[in-house]
């Protein structure tokens, strides 16, 4: 029993980004990226659970992007993934979320998987949407917010539980399947030294983009991007805090709910 | 491309563990640590369950066996957030280096396995109350009584020492001999006769604990000696020539953080209508401090390139600790000039690294030492 989890190297939420010349995305030069994706590292834990636990035998790790991506890679290698492939695309290649789908399912035609597992959601588009549309490519079931995982191998049954408006859902449903997972039972390892340099030997596959072009013109939506990109902007610069001004605590409390109240509008 | 300061991926990762480590578990402790002069030795266990001690160990004996610049990547990482914890945590690759460098495949089973299967710390003794530098003046004897040596003597400022459970021990078989003399000893912590004195109360480095140790009549076996009688003076150098690189990236990392805190704060603070990084006297200021914290790190780099690749490096090494320290207490002695009445205010964090910055420019070899060993290392080189 194989697990394939798709990982995804974002900027460092601490650089500050700015806008390309082009207008339509940020400009990469000097943008610090991290190795890990918050959102991942739980999900790779997650599966690292699955493989200590509950008897999943290897577990694979790919992802889409420049080959810096090797380093998001490298990361889970060095958590406990066994294997890597990283789908090495040009620089100048527009990616949205559902050719990166795309490109994971062909690629994945090659590679043993029996779950599928992705982050909720990356921590820089945060679109949430390379999950569900591998479901589709692949030709199996989604399920996504995924927390509370525990697989019931011998009938090839998941149990999960999801939180759904006011409450929280507990259902089962069968695998080979695509997950997506919120959060994880454990919070995420790091990756100890000894770790890091052993994930060096671990095998890491890279595979040209273009030597899956034509898997990826197979299927819907084809080898371009789905969705085009018209602008990109920063968000508004916040605006300075308000003083109140009071005599007593109680004066104080007052305005403030008034405030909140009335122009931040937020009770 | 004979030369490369793009960091390979798994450097990469080194630096990230370090700086989550510092960021997420020394920095949160490091104010407190220094207030109270505690010893936050949770931390130094969490730092050896993530292999962030003992990096220079080889790994047949457990180790990661890095490089001196991959060490010098995760110690500036580490230097950020705290020097003085720091320097605790980086103790053990200098106590263990003359093991590495002069003990028996033996010995290193015996002793440094342990340090690599459990959290142990170890002190480096070498330095005495008449004097560090004058290596070949120690007045600590070891006397051979059959198949065991006497030690009798007194080290000080010993990192770590209270909490150690091995010691690296220098010491004469005849001060007349001078350096020809001095030998190097394992010294278990628990043989009888030693008594560590009281923690330091320090400058700086304050989360560092700091004390002297007195040998009475300390019998040490002789299978604990490392190299022959008279070989301590060479091994206590080549030891020092390992550890003074990794000194320099740990000043660095003290004066980066210097820079990065004076610079934040020079654009959110505003004088005469605008953020005081506008004032071209506060600009300069930080472009001064820019050039410094970039000169010293790629001086500690060069080194420790060089020493990776075998080269002895005495004359880069020392060029390194002492330029970053020196920059060190430099850069941040105009952080608090950028921070103003508050850099000399505690409740800010500038002046903790001012504190911490003087000590890199007096242990591992004052600087003054560095620079007689420069300049010796250059006239060779020239006459």
């Amino acid at each position: 029993m194989d697990i394939l989890v798709c990982v995804k190297q974002v900027p460092d939420p601490e650089t500050k980004l700015r806008v390309a010349p082009s207008g339509k995305s940020f400009d990469t030069d000097g943008v610090k990226f991290t190795i890990n994706n918050t959102y991942d590292e739980a999900m790779v834990e997650e599966a690292l659970r699955m493989k200590e636990e509950f008897g999943f035998t290897a577990l694979r790790v790919i992802s889409v992007g420049p080959p810096r991506a090797e380093e998001a890679l490298r990361s889970a290698l060095a958590m406990g993934a066994d294997e890597a492939v990283l789908v090495e695309t040009p620089a100048d290649l527009p990616l949205d979320p559902l050719l990166v789908a795309r490109y994971i399912a062909a690629a994945a035609k090659d590679i043993p998987h029996d779950l599928v597992m992705v982050g909720r959601q990356a921590q820089d588009d945060e679109a949430g949407v390379v999950g569900s549309a591998l479901g589709e490519y692949l030709d199996l079931p989604s399920y996504s917010f995924v927390t509370d995982l525990a697989p019931v191998p011998a009938n090839h049954l998941l149990k999960m539980k999801r939180y759904v408006e006011g409450g929280e859902e507990v259902f089962s449903a069968p695998f080979p399947a695509v997950l997506s997972i919120l959060k994880g039972a454990k919070d995420p390892r790091t990756p100890t030294l000894p770790n890091i340099l052993k994930a060096r030997k671990k095998p890491l596959k890279k595979i040209p983009a273009k030597d899956l072009e034509a898997k990826v013109s197979a299927l819907q939506g084809g080898a371009k991007p789905t969705s085009d990109i018209l602008a990109f902007t920063l968000p508004p610069p916040r605006a300075g805090a308000k003083m109140i001004e009071f005599q007593t605590p109680e004066e104080a409390a007052e305005r403030l709910i008034k405030l909140l109240k009335e122009e931040a509008r937020v009770l | 491309m004979p030369v490369d300061f793009e960091l390979s991926t798994e450097q990469k990762e080194l630096q990230e563990l370090a700086r989550r480590f510092a960021r997420d578990t020394m920095a949160p402790r490091a104010a407190q640590a220094d207030r109270t002069g505690e010893f936050p030795e949770e931390v130094y266990r969490e730092a050896w369950k993530l292999g962030l001690m003992n990096l220079n160990v080889p790994t047949e004996y457990g180790g990661s066996g890095l490089g001196e610049l991959d060490q010098c990547l995760i110690t500036e990482e580490l230097a950020y957030a705290c020097g003085g914890m720091t320097t605790s945590i980086s103790a053990n690759c200098l106590a263990l280096q003359p093991i590495n460098i002069a003990g028996t495949p033996e010995q290193k089973e015996r002793f440094l396995k342990p340090f690599c299967s459990d959290y142990h710390l170890a002190s480096f003794c070498l330095t005495e109350p008449s004097g560090g530098s004058d290596v070949a003046g120690m007045k600590t004897t070891i006397r051979r009584e059959g198949n065991e040596y006497v030690v009798n003597g007194e080290k000080v400022f010993i990192t770590n020492a209270p909490h150690a459970s091995l010691y690296t021990l220098f010491a004469t078989i005849d001060p007349a001999r001078r350096h020809k003399g001095i030998t190097a000893l394992v010294v278990p912590r628990d043989s009888p006769g030693i008594t560590p004195g009281k923690d330091e109360d320090k400058l700086g480095h304050r989360a560092s604990a700091t004390s002297s140790v007195t040998f009475d009549n300390v019998r040490v076996p002789v299978e604990n000696r490392l190299g022959a009688e008279g070989e301590g003076f060479k091994v206590a150098m080549n030891t020092l020539d390992s550890t003074r690189t990794p000194i320099g990236a740990l000043a660095t990392g003290i004066a980066r953080a210097a820079l990065d805190h004076a610079s934040k704060y020079s654009l959110q603070r505003t004088s005469f209508g605008k953020p005081i990084a506008e004032h071209q006297a506060i600009a300069i200021k930080i472009a001064d401090m820019v050039q410094k914290v970039d000169a010293a790190r790629l001086l500690v780099w060069r080194s420790a390139w060089l020493a990776d690749r075998g080269k002895p490096v005495p004359l880069e090494s020392s060029i390194a600790k002492c330029f970053a320290s020196d920059i060190a207490m430099e850069v941040c002695n105009e952080a608090i000039q950028v921070f103003g009445g508050y850099g000399y205010m505690k409740d800010y964090p500038v002046e903790k690294l001012l504190r911490d910055a003087k000590l890199t420019q007096i242990y591992e070899g004052s600087n003054e030492i560095q620079r007689m060993v420069i300049a010796k290392e250059h006239l060779k080189r020239v006459g």
